[in-house]
């Protein structure tokens, strides 16, 4: 988030797009609640009619998949009307008139045509959010998970600029991080091409500094991400796979795809809590400690840096992951020897501008928002008071273009996936938790009344959902929640697996795969 | 304040009249509950007035039940306020709690918690700090209440539609001390929905309030929704006054709630 | 009688919501919501409310486990860590480092996601590290 969580309260128009918050993100639902009490505007743009939006001023449905579209129109009304911030647009930013010579060819009417939104809801939020004293933006995976993730985001990192809404209290682009310590493991180089603090594996001082640091020769090419090292095992050019605590037996799509690429994996390790679908395919299985049995940190979706605290012994033998990690390490020949995570965060902070000034003993009571550079800093509320991270604010000129898969005479359905609000992502925990589990103990479709009964089902009614790569059987709930030939379906349950059926096609820069629109069929169970 | 209920606390586990004492304290720059179970941990002990008065409550007395029935036999002590005694006194009523291994420590609220809280008794029969403030009336039930009917309904569903069925509501009440519960059963309410189905899960909460709720708030605070749900549950407390005289936690502890319906077994 | 309120953040979603771990006699028996922790100052979602539930489930994975004929089978720690270091190291000297990837975790705290990209890059030669921020 550019922005912290409080602040959300203190905005006066706030567009939620691709976020079911009260879902997935109920504590920040809470800021946008207090928000609308305060008399902000509330505008959700979002396929389903979510529980926010009960609560909206207005809620606008697109069409799975076209948000550049949307946000373009939005765009092109502002210009229209002179609502934008020339000021802002001179002082902060670069590329504006590429930007604006394809935004205008996106007039509302057009914009109806491709969204299914009215044109005249897209003038209103045009105008309320353009003209709004502070403006949010909050976002999640219904942004991100589309062969577009890109550039939807940086269609609302355009929304913002050109109207001056970031930088300051209560405005800015805000996504969701969906999991805990996703902000963390980003921030902590768990990725192809940085090293700690977004610091970029193939610049040669950078490459120098974290030599001298570990004493040990570091290779500055590129490394895989997910696909392309699910794609490496199965061609034969990845031969060894060690998992912590992930599950892509569940959590990638086209799980039929996964399971032959774990499969064909000369060495798996997998490194969990649970007897996860993923570690049935191991050759070797390692116990993790839960986050109760462990010392550390998280760092949440604001940047917040807060501390996790040991509270039992690991459960029978499991051992803390930091433990497990330095014993490997240390027997593969590198030996690693910190004494505590309170030590490994020193060496992080030596090696980390942005988490510089993070040592544990300043993390009681709030915790520090990153960037905090130095022992004396106080860390950072909201990002880009004054000047962007790369200096000038760059627009991109961004043209709609449509999800991989559409749909056609055999796959007529639209389908989407997302979270409930009692499970989490594939169920390891929520699952074993009796009280999560009875609120909701199995998957559901939900499908439009109107489709229901054209397919004669019922609720509780069995149904087959087939895609390009593979089916499912899983029971149907009949809901006005999604529209006319739109399905959702949470991906939390493993029997009626949603990601056997969604499409791997990927954002060609992040990879992020497009979970939130393929085709599919919908036929009644025998 | 903090040092007179020190000097009482040191004094009970002094004596050993007191296994521990249920209190707040201040750890890892938070507040939040602790078992005091020696004299030499008070320095950090408080009431709860962070930045305003009783800003930091917890469910105290909650606690010292789901520890009573671990260690029945134990005595501990615990921090009271005007609500917390009415906890107690509803939970002995309802056989949760024995009155003889509880050592209440009261402190008196400030009137600007009392009217804060809308609170009819803001001090506990005995109290070691504080000065005795004014009760006060509920003026939130008359803002309702000043409403059209139509209107008041509408209040509360747009209120409720905001609710994530967190169950906080629940979970922090000193007096839902259930087994099983309505709430969570599927034949009286669909489980899985958000919002859960408006207005038949709250008035069901609403309506089990009825004779138990000892009007402290502490679910109106833990509300990720913001659901005023004291106002609701005051009114409900008033309905029960109206009709059966009966107040939870103001009375003898010895009283039952009239709709304490559990009698004797019946003979066969 | 030994009893705790340990002051921790949520391992759910990422808001990252403070609460305090009730632990008696070695067990987490309850959860608490914070009332002074900046993101949800004293309240928490269902997942939250019932973080602890999950802990002592009889499902936990507690040894090690290796396979052998086929199926996963107990193994104690030294042979699971020695076995798992060789066969990486055995892997890497054959096929070179980049035979080899890792996939961190959003679950793990900060300072085990940096052993692991530590371990990746300087033990192994490798940048293939990656974890689920896609997902």
């Amino acid at each position: 988030m550019t922005n912290s969580i409080a602040e959300l309260e203190n905005a006066d128009c706030i567009l939620v797009i691709g976020s079911n918050t009260t879902s997935s993100h109920p504590l920040v639902a809470t800021r946008i609640f207090r928000a609308k009490e305060k008399g902000a505007r509330l505008v959700i743009a979002d396929p389903r009619k979510i529980q926010l939006a009960l609560k909206a001023d207005l809620h606008v449905r697109q069409n799975l998949g076209t948000d550049v579209a949307l946000l373009n129109g939005i765009m092109q009304v502002i210009l229209a009307n002179g609502w934008h911030n020339q000021a802002f647009v001179d002082e902060r930013t670069e590329g504006f008139d590429a930007f604006r010579k394809v935004t205008e060819d996106y007039p509302p009417e057009r914009v109806a045509e491709i969204t299914g939104v009215k044109a005249d809801d897209i003038r209103t939020m045009a105008e309320w959010y353009a003209k709004a004293q502070a403006a949010s933006i909050v976002y999640c995976m219904g942004i991100t998970q589309h062969t577009t993730g890109v550039d939807n985001v940086k269609a609302l990192a355009n929304l913002a600029m050109l109207t001056g809404q970031i930088g300051r209290e209560a405005t800015g682009v805000n996504p969701l991080r969906g999991q805990n310590n996703v902000q963390g493991a980003c921030d902590m180089g768990a990725l192809p091409n940085v090293y700690t603090g977004y610091q970029a594996v193939n610049i040669p001082d950078i490459q120098n500094k974290f030599q001298a640091a570990w004493n040990a020769k570091l290779s500055d090419k590129i490394g895989l991400t997910i696909p392309g090292i699910l794609s490496g095992l199965v061609e034969g050019s990845v031969k060894a796979l060690y998992v912590v605590g992930e599950n892509p037996m569940m959590s990638d799509p086209d799980v039929n795809h996964v399971e032959k690429a774990l499969r064909s994996a000369e060495f798996l390790v997998v490194q969990d809590i649970f007897l996860t679908p993923t570690a049935e395919l191991a050759h070797v299985v390692l116990p993790g400690a839960s986050f109760a049995e462990k010392d550390g940190t998280f760092s949440n979706t604001e940047r917040r840096v807060q501390r996790v605290r040991k509270a039992i012994e690991p459960v029978g033998d499991a051992r803390a992951d930091w433990e497990i990690m330095q014993e490997v390490s240390t027997r593969f020949g590198y030996p690693m020897n910190f004494r505590s995570p309170a030590e490994i965060m020193d060496e992080i902070a030596r090696l980390t501008p942005s988490y510089g000034g993070i040592t544990y003993d300043r993390l009681d009571g709030e915790g520090l928002c990153w960037p905090c550079p130095n022992k004396d800093h106080p860390g950072t509320k909201f990002l880009h008071s004054g000047r962007f991270t790369r200096g000038l604010g760059l627009f991109h000129a961004i043209e709609y273009k449509p999800p991989a898969e559409t749909i056609d005479e055999e796959y007529p359905l639209w389908l989407t996936t997302g979270r409930v609000h009692v499970h989490y992502h594939t169920g390891t925990m929520t699952r074993n938790s009796p009280s999560l589990h009875a609120e909701m103990p199995e998957g559901y479709l939900e499908v439009n009344p109107e489709d229901a009964r054209r397919l004669g089902v019922r609720r509780g009614d069995e149904v087959r959902v087939v895609s390009r790569r593979g089916h499912i059987v899983v029971k149907a709930m009949p809901t006005d929640r999604v529209e006319p030939g739109v399905l959702f379906m949470p991906f939390h349950f493993v029997e009626s697996c949603a990601n056997i059926l969604t499409n791997p096609a990927h954002d060609p820069i992040a990879k992020i795969p497009e979970y939130k629109v393929c085709a599919v069929r919908l036929e009644k169970a025998a | 304040m903090n040092e007179k209920v020190k000097a009482k606390v040191k004094e009970l586990l002094a004596s050993g009249r007191i296994k521990g004492f249920w209190g707040l304290r201040t750890m890892q720059g938070n507040i939040g509950p602790f078992l005091f179970s020696s004299p030499d941990d008070l320095d950090e002990l408080v009431v709860g007035d962070r930045e305003r008065p009783g800003d930091t409550r917890y469910p105290l007395n909650k606690l010292l039940v789901n520890l009573a029935r671990c260690y029945p036999e134990e005595v501990f002590g615990v921090l009271v306020r005007g609500c917390d005694e009415r906890g107690l006194k509803t939970l002995y009523s309802w056989n949760q709690l024995n009155p003889e291994k509880v050592v209440p420590v009261g402190i008196a609220c400030p009137q600007e918690l009392a009217e804060a809280c809308e609170c009819l008794k803001p001090f506990p029969d005995e109290f070691v700090a504080g000065e005795k403030a004014e009760g006060s009336e509920f003026v939130s039930v008359a803002n309702v209440e000043s409403l059209s009917l139509e209107s008041r309904l509408e209040h509360w569903l747009d209120q409720f539609a905001k609710c994530i069925k967190c169950y906080g509501c629940r979970d922090i009440c000193p007096v839902c001390f259930c087994k099983e519960c309505t709430l969570e059963k599927d034949d009286f309410i669909h489980t899985g929905d958000l919002p859960p189905e408006n207005p038949i899960f709250h008035l069901t909460r609403a309506v089990h309030m009825a004779g138990r709720c000892i009007d402290c708030g502490l679910c109106n605070e833990a509300c990720p929704a913001d659901i005023p749900l004291r106002t609701l549950y005051k009114k409900v407390a008033d309905i029960i006054d109206e009709e059966f005289h009966y107040r939870p936690g103001y009375g003898d502890p010895k009283e039952k709630s009239p709709l304490n319906i559990l009698g004797e077994a019946p003979k066969h | 009688m030994d009893y705790r309120t340990v002051l921790t953040t949520c391992a759910y979603c990422g808001c990252g919501c403070g609460l305090y771990l009730e632990v008696l006699d070695g067990r987490v028996v309850n959860t608490i919501p914070c009332k002074t922790t900046p993101v949800n100052e004293g309240k928490l979602c269902v997942k939250g409310w019932n973080i602890h539930e999950f802990i002592h489930s009889p499902n936990r994975l507690t040894r090690p486990l290796i396979r052998k004929n086929g199926a996963l089978t107990e193994a104690s720690w030294e042979e699971a860590l020695d076995y798992t270091a060789g066969r990486l190291w055995e892997i890497k000297e054959k096929h070179g480092s980049d035979s080899l990837a890792f996939l961190a975790s959003a679950k793990v705290t900060n300072e085990e996601n940096y052993l692991i990209q530590k371990f990746a890059r300087a033990a192994v030669g490798t940048n293939n590290v990656d974890h689920c921020a896609r997902l």
